[in-house]
């Protein structure tokens, strides 16, 4: 028999993901792990919420899980196929319409106390020009996180958590309070919280600066300053339950059936 | 008018040194590579690169050596590479001319292309490295002919004064590559699934190559306009190759060949035999350090004398990976043409990829 009362680091960050996605919510996923939790949540937890993709295919529920976000996996059932302009158009419509339905994931290698991400290059000993490390570039994230609230997803290291990243592809609260409107972004939209492999951040109403709000059954908010390359609020730390096996069946034997993004360690 | 070509043909005619090129597709879909191949083959370059989601097509180049100036937003298979390996070595040596934009705002600037507008004013990009950082400096832009003298410049939107905007240029396209699943001999197409950017510059550029899955009728393609998604006359040749987005995947046809992508995702590591070689070497050298400096550590000790011993195996030239260059020969360079490529592949391997009509995918590959 199957074991599913023991979960994996990402199986946890997946039912962190599922239980942060509200009601008909229209939720932006990539792949990975943003896609495994938004298939929780559209299964079990969440089950009216509508995921859709960069690419423009609007409100998925695929069969098989998709490789990337222009995969024809995520074309098998869903409910209209957008080319990507209209992708951008109906994400700078529903922040024209002040219509709060809006919540994306995006990533990165670096994220700073405000919630700015990169993911273009790390510079090392040298620049944007020429970096020690080059990533893909922007694809669709510099442009969720200019019109919709995000939840950023990251793995918990004081090397990518830091007080100053090297270059900012994806604005988040900018350097505090009006930092967005002074950059010529919608002010009411930014980051909400950072989902990691430790715990959950947040980001405070008056500094906007990144807190402790959650800890995982596995970790503890010392741990998370230890991983933390700026100091972090851990009092308003509470701890936030696991999933229960049943959750964890449905994602192994569902959702992500051939490991694709979460890997089953062997019994 | 018939516009059929073959593929030879159509790349020598229509595709030349140093264009303003474009190709259709996303990442690892429908991406036109019969005729990255043919490119390839016959040896133009000096591109100025409107990249969009790319992949393999614009890493093969890059990796070599046949682009000039790149325009990205971003370049992965994603799902088997996470960064394209020919792109990021390129940039990392120093040895690419790039750009960068977000993703949004190079859809929208290939988009700004089709209607014809002189110029593009976005929200996006607002207080990031995008508008902040410039791959290619002013000065430089201006010794760059197809490249334009300003990546953005930040304006008053003077509809609505006080509110900031960002002003990009609008690409000026000699050439369009896509792969479509139904073309006719006057030029008109049908895309299946999603479009992606591909009527955009379709519309836009000068010179546009079709290649396609299914050579249909004129009369047969007009059965239903409401399918048909490129009128004939924006297009300069059409071709038919079947597979033509091989090892990428094509809706309603194929899908990706993961082998395929896994190779070349190993492969690109290294340019050429001397480029393995020397990073193997290095390798060794790192994981012994890492080793040294825990001595007792069992799983470390394994790891530095494996990769000695790969080191030493590649240096020797007893077993050296496969390596960019090799894949190009084996996969490109050695099939005179596309149907002697997918002879190469093999029949059977070809018919594992085939959708299965009620998912749009394979589940037997």
């Amino acid at each position: 028999m199957a074991d599913y009362t023991k979960y994996t680091k990402q199986e946890m960050q997946a039912y962190a993901i599922a239980k942060n996605i509200k009601e008909n919510q229209i939720v932006i996923v990539g792949t990975g792990l943003p896609l495994i939790g938004a298939s929780l949540a559209k299964r079990a937890v969440c089950p009216s919420c509508h995921p859709i993709v960069e690419s423009g295919l609007m409100d998925c529920s695929p069969v098989e899980v998709p490789r990337s976000v222009g995969d024809n996996r995520f074309m098998a059932h869903c409910a209209v196929q957008w080319p990507n302009v209209r992708f951008i158009g109906f994400e700078a419509n529903e922040w024209l319409h002040d219509e709060d339905r809006l919540i994306a994931f995006i990533g990165g290698a670096q994220i700073d106390p405000y919630g700015n991400v990169n993911s273009t290059c790390i510079y090392g000993k040298g620049d944007y020009v020429k970096p020690q490390t080059r990533f893909t570039g922007s694809g669709g994230a510099n442009g969720i996180a200019t019109y919709c609230n995000t939840i950023i997803m990251m793995q918990h290291q004081k090397r990518r958590f830091m007080e100053k990243i090297d270059y900012i592809t994806s604005c988040g609260w900018m350097d505090g309070p009006g930092g967005r409107e002074r950059a010529g972004l919608p002010g009411n939209r930014g980051p909400q919280m950072v989902v990691t492999d430790l715990g959950i951040m947040k980001f405070d109403d008056d500094t906007k600066r990144m807190y402790l709000a959650y800890y995982y059954p596995f970790s503890s908010p010392e741990m998370v300053q230890e991983n933390t390359g700026f100091e972090v609020d851990v009092s308003r730390a509470q701890l936030m339950e696991g999933p229960s096996p049943e959750i964890i069946k449905l994602i192994r034997e569902e959702i992500d059936p051939g490991q694709a993004f979460i890997k089953v360690p062997k019994e | 008018m018939n516009k059929v070509y073959t593929l030879h043909d159509a790349v020598a005619k229509f595709v030349e040194d140093g264009d303003c090129i474009s190709f259709g597709g996303f990442t690892t879909n429908r991406k036109p590579y019969a005729a990255v191949s043919e490119i390839l083959r016959q040896g133009q370059g000096n591109f100025t690169v409107w990249a969009g989601p790319a992949g393999g097509d614009w890493d093969m180049l890059i990796g070599e050596g046949r682009v000039k100036a790149y325009i990205n937003c971003y370049t992965a298979n994603s799902g088997y590479t996470n960064v394209s390996r020919r792109f990021r070595a390129a940039i990392e040596k120093g040895q690419l001319t790039y750009e960068d934009y977000s993703q949004d705002v190079l859809m929208l600037q290939l988009h700004a292309a089709s209607l014809g507008l002189p110029f593009l004013p976005v929200r996006l990009m607002s207080g990031s490295g995008l508008v902040k950082y410039w791959g290619i400096s002013e000065e430089q832009r201006k010794t760059l002919d197809k490249v334009d003298d300003l990546k953005c410049v930040e304006i008053d939107n003077p509809f609505n004064p006080g509110e900031k905007v960002v002003a990009v240029p609008v690409p000026k396209l000699d050439t369009a590559i896509i792969h479509v699943q139904k073309a006719s001999p006057d030029g008109t197409c049908i895309i299946e699934g999603d479009e992606f950017h591909d009527v955009d510059i379709a519309v836009a550029a000068r010179k546009v190559i079709v290649t396609c899955e299914d050579l249909v009728s004129d009369e047969y393609i007009r059965r239903d306009p409401t399918l048909t998604r490129i009128f004939g006359q924006c297009v300069s040749a059409v071709v038919h190759a079947p597979y033509g987005a091989w090892p990428s995947q094509c809706y309603n046809y194929y899908d990706n060949d993961s082998e395929a992508l896994k190779e070349y995702d190993k492969a690109s590591k290294y340019q050429d035999a001397a480029d393995a070689v020397a990073q193997l070497a290095k390798a060794a050298v790192k994981a012994q350090a890492a080793a040294d400096k825990k001595p007792g550590d069992e799983k470390l000790a394994e790891a530095a004398a494996k990769a000695k011993a790969a080191a030493d195996a590649a240096a020797d030239g007893s077993k050296v990976p496969e390596t960019f260059k090799d894949y190009l020969d084996k996969w490109v360079y050695s099939a005179k043409d596309h149907d002697e490529l997918l002879d190469k592949v093999g029949g059977s391997r070809l018919m594992r990829l085939k959708n299965e009509p009620h998912l749009g995918y394979s589940t037997r590959h």
